[in-house]
């Protein structure tokens, strides 16, 4: 655990932390066709059948071990993979890999021996764009039906086509494999889609041997909502804000809202004021307290098995939260409270009455933290069920892009508020809480631990907006109606959501709308790693490690 | 007390009935009359003492719409699940998926007849009572098997072996446990056993200690209770259902009226293992003031709620880990507490 100032990180800069932009050319030597400059970071355009040579020499030689994201588009005269890379030491520190490849032949190397997580990320350009790479290890759609035709994100799709595929057209998870053969000895059972403790619509692809998990493929795809579509058909001032509202319904809204706010701040030089950076940062930590109750109370119910009493208190503090925010934003869960250059409005009058209840919930919550290490974490049975169970190697978890509370329990020390400050938090004083356990233990501790931090955040965050001068509380700072980014502008932003490092990648093409825009799921990186943390273990365990992963499916599909 | 006369004797006497047709009307009578008791309770127990207890422990409220208390629920809820379409999965193996909830609401039921219920109620007294009701109590876990592989799924498979595993974990140290307190008793009639616990063991301020097991052998009383909630597959140990994991286990296909069956077979079997804890370790039907049948039905209530309890505080434990507890703890604890307990009677010499 470290400060933010005992790290002494670099002040947010537009450019790419300290990396020396030459020297990275001169370490990729022939396969560099081009350099760009994206608003976050140097891009390197590189030759398409070089990609896992790029990619190695970057992360073995120049450090670069956090492929963030991968987003693919097309453009109308050739498709580009970008591989966002970070380090995790310091992820101001960036670098993206373009990689183009002709429209008549999209084949692109895959960068999935290198970072695991491109697995995923490559299966989504694929299934989205419609990128081909070559040496991937399984590159089926993962968003949308085996079944699909054409790829929606691609310039030539045809929206107006009926995708309508009959019934048998449809794989049959249950075929083939219905008992695990004849002479098999393992069983291949579905959890999933319809499952008490999958959180949503997850469909898990299991093969047991026994009690034990032998394979586990999850299979996602089932609340795609075509965020990242609409979100391009929208424009960038009013229309796109509500959305992000949908992703992380923990509720997380505001800090998704954030992610989307600061990467269109970015991308139209949008200075934002103060007083508003404090009510975002105050409102943002509002929701991961949220989240994290949520979390917790789930992950117990995942192990208690019924509507139980930490289940339910979780709920009634939870509740407490969402009223708060309601107070705030007008919303419980679809806040749409920020927007760019700001939020909508002040804190709701009488101001005194409000911050009065804030402090009322702070006051209460250590009170109710005791209450829930009582019940669960200090319970033995509760201990002998999380200890040891779903354990996650940091540099498995670094492998697949995992961030957020996971990597934190894995004792992976990386928090994009303090890593790479926005908002107000590099004026505040807290903790970057992690657990060296990699357990599910570990990660329920860092949940628990980091809403005491949220609850100091929000604390003295209460304590300025309170003595701020009334003629300084400026909301909002002066944006025009209209906002038209210069065509090729691209950024790569992120923010700390609630289940890790929420980032969005926006192109703009010069109209009010953005060209591409691309969504970086922590919970969807996340849940990749759930076949390392799960297999070998029983059943209980597996259900267990999901809940601990603590994905919200909405965040996950999209 | 207990009285010596069977409840069919009471009645063909009452009626003044006799032969062999008196007699035979005169046994339906009393197993209907206690059959009825125990559904009964199982009807308060299910549909609303069940969700009052688990609303009371969690911060809720609970059902209170239909009726005082939301006692209407109880009626409400026996027509809806009645009324519902018996679905009956492809694939199943048709006696054994029908068979299944009979014989657990069953074998459940069948323990009663030789529990001593307090004011007379009491079917039969055999001189093996206490081996009849852990004879017809695991029957059980066949019908939990049965249902299982015959519902042709997955998690019901995976729930009803379970069931079995666990069950046969636990009924070794259970069986072993009662045993320590048929050392005392010297016998396996359960009007033998309660009566034995009807003798002072200590005065203590006036007020008088009868000789409960639960106060002779503390130690036997804790193993038992702990050994019967994974007997009646309630938290710590409800693996078999799990519903978290498993979906529902073993009754995960089941629906309207064998889902009542199963439901209600789940209910009487934390009854029955309520009462023979209160006829083991609590003096059965004994008690100050109140007649005996109130203070049994309080008693079991009282295990009834403590399983409750357990339900709704305490997590579940993994399948590997609950085998371990049983084999390896509680079966080695059980012998112990056997041994010392023959050990200390036979230096006592009693």
């Amino acid at each position: 655990m470290s400060t933010y100032d005992e790290r002494n990180v670099e002040p947010p800069t537009t450019d790419a932390g300290d990396v020396d932009g030459d020297a990275i050319e001169e370490l990729l030597g022939d396969h560099v066709l081009d350099r760009e400059q994206h608003l976050n970071a140097d891009a390197y355009v590189v030759r398409a059948d070089a990609v896992q040579d790029v990619l190695r020499t970057l992360r073995e030689e120049a450090g670069f071990d956090h492929l963030s994201c991968v987003t693919a588009e097309e453009h109308e005269d050739r498709f580009e993979s970008i591989y966002h890379l970070k380090q995790y030491d310091d992820p101001t520190n960036e670098v993206s890999v373009v990689v183009p490849t002709s429209r008549e032949e999209p084949v692109s190397e895959s960068g999935a021996s290198v970072f695991r997580t491109a697995d995923w990320h490559e299966r989504e350009a694929y299934d989205l764009v419609g990128i081909e790479y070559d040496d991937h290890p399984n590159l089926e759609r993962i968003l949308l039906p085996d079944t699909w035709q054409g790829h929606p994100l691609g310039l030539d799709y045809n929206q107006d086509k009926p995708q309508i595929v009959t019934f048998e057209e449809n794989a049959n998870p249950l075929e083939g494999d219905h008992r695990g053969g004849e002479d098999s000895d393992t069983m291949y059972l579905n959890i999933g889609p319809h499952h008490p403790a999958t959180h949503g619509v997850l469909h898990v692809e299991t093969v047991l041997d026994g009690e034990q998990v032998a394979d586990v493929n999850p299979d996602i795809g089932y609340l795609h909502r075509c965020e990242e579509q609409m979100a391009q058909k929208g424009t960038y001032r009013y229309q796109i804000m509500p959305y992000p509202d949908r992703w992380d319904y923990g509720p997380g809204g505001i800090i998704n809202e954030w992610a989307y706010a600061r990467a269109a701040e970015d991308l139209a030089d949008i200075e934002v004021p103060e007083y508003a950076q404090v009510i975002r940062t105050m409102g943002a930590e509002m929701c991961r307290i949220a989240c994290h109750l949520l979390a917790t109370a789930t992950f117990a119910l995942d192990l208690y098995g019924d509507f139980t009493a930490i289940f339910m208190y979780g709920m009634r503090d939870r509740e407490v939260v969402q009223n708060l925010l309601e107070d705030l934003t007008g919303q419980r869960m679809m806040f749409n409270f920020l927007r760019l250059g700001g939020v909508v409005w002040d804190i709701p009058e009488p101001r005194e009455e409000y911050f009065e209840n804030v402090r009322d919930f702070l006051d209460e919550l250590p009170a109710k933290l005791d209450e829930y290490h009582d019940l669960i974490t200090e319970n033995e049975i509760f201990q002998s069920r999380c200890v040891d169970t779903g354990y996650l190697d940091p540099e498995v978890a670094k492998d697949y892009g995992v961030t957020g509370p996971v990597a934190r329990g894995s004792g992976i020390d990386y928090d994009v508020r303090r890593d790479d400050p926005y908002g107000y938090y590099d004026e505040l004083d807290w903790d970057v809480v992690t657990e060296d356990g990699g357990d599910n233990f570990s990660r329920l501790l860092v949940r628990m631990r980091e809403i005491e931090q949220s609850a100091r955040i929000i604390e003295q965050c209460v304590d300025l907006l309170e003595d701020w001068p009334e003629d300084e509380r400026e909301i909002q700072a002066n944006v025009p109606r209209t906002l038209k980014p210069e065509a090729g502008k691209e950024t790569y932003r992120t923010v700390e959501g609630a289940k890790g490092e929420l980032g969005i990648y926006i192109r703009a093409d010069g109209t009010e709308k953005p060209g591409r825009f691309k969504i970086r799921s922590p919970a969807f990186s996340n849940l990749s790693a759930l076949q390392e943390m799960s297999t070998g273990e029983y059943i209980p365990d597996l259900i267990a490690t999901l809940g601990s992963l603590d994905v919200i499916l909405g965040e996950v599909d999209r | 007390m207990a009285t010596a006369t069977p409840l069919p004797d009471t009645i063909s006497d009452l009626l003044g009935i006799g032969g062999l047709a008196g007699e035979l009307l005169s046994m339906l009578l009393a197993a209907a009359l206690v059959g009825t008791i125990m559904l009964t309770m199982t009807a308060f127990a299910g549909p609303w003492a069940k969700r009052k207890i688990t609303a009371a422990f969690t911060d809720r409220i609970s059902v209170n719409r239909i009726g005082p208390m939301g006692l209407g629920t109880i009626i409400v809820d026996a027509v809806r699940l009645l009324s519902k379409e018996l679905i009956i999965p492809e694939g199943s193996d048709r006696p054994a998926y029908d068979l299944a909830p009979v014989v657990l609401a069953g074998s459940a039921i069948l323990g009663f007849a030789v529990i001593p219920m307090g004011n007379g109620i009491h079917l039969a007294d055999p001189e093996t009572g206490l081996v009849f009701v852990f004879a017809v109590a695991s029957i059980a876990s066949l019908g939990l098997l049965m249902g299982g592989y015959a519902s042709n799924n997955k998690y019901s498979l995976l729930g009803g072996l379970r069931a079995v595993a666990q069950n046969i974990a636990y009924e070794i140290p259970l069986v072993v446990t009662a045993a320590s307190v048929v050392l005392f008793t010297g016998s396996l009639q359960m009007s033998e056993i309660v009566a034995a616990q009807g003798v002072e063991l200590a005065t203590i301020a006036g007020i008088r200690i009868p000789a409960w097991f639960a106060f002779v052998n503390p130690f036997a009383f804790v193993l038992f209770m702990v050994a019967n909630l994974a007997e009646v597959g309630r938290n710590p140990f409800d693996t078999p259902e799990a519903p978290t994991e498993i979906v529902g286990g073993y009754q995960t296909e089941y629906s309207s009226v064998y889902f009542v069956l199963f439901y209600l077979g789940e209910f009487v079997h934390i009854f029955l293992g309520g009462a023979i804890i209160a006829t083991l370790f609590l003096g059965g039907p004994a008690g100050p003031f109140l007649p005996g049948f109130v203070w049994f039905t309080i008693k079991i209530w009282a295990v009834f709620l403590f399983t409750q309890w357990c339900r709704s505080a305490v997590p579940r434990v993994r399948i590997d880990q609950i085998i371990e507890i049983g084999w390896k703890g509680l079966l080695v604890l059980s012998f112990a507490n056997l041994v010392l307990t023959a050990v200390i009677l036979g230096v006592l010499g009693l």
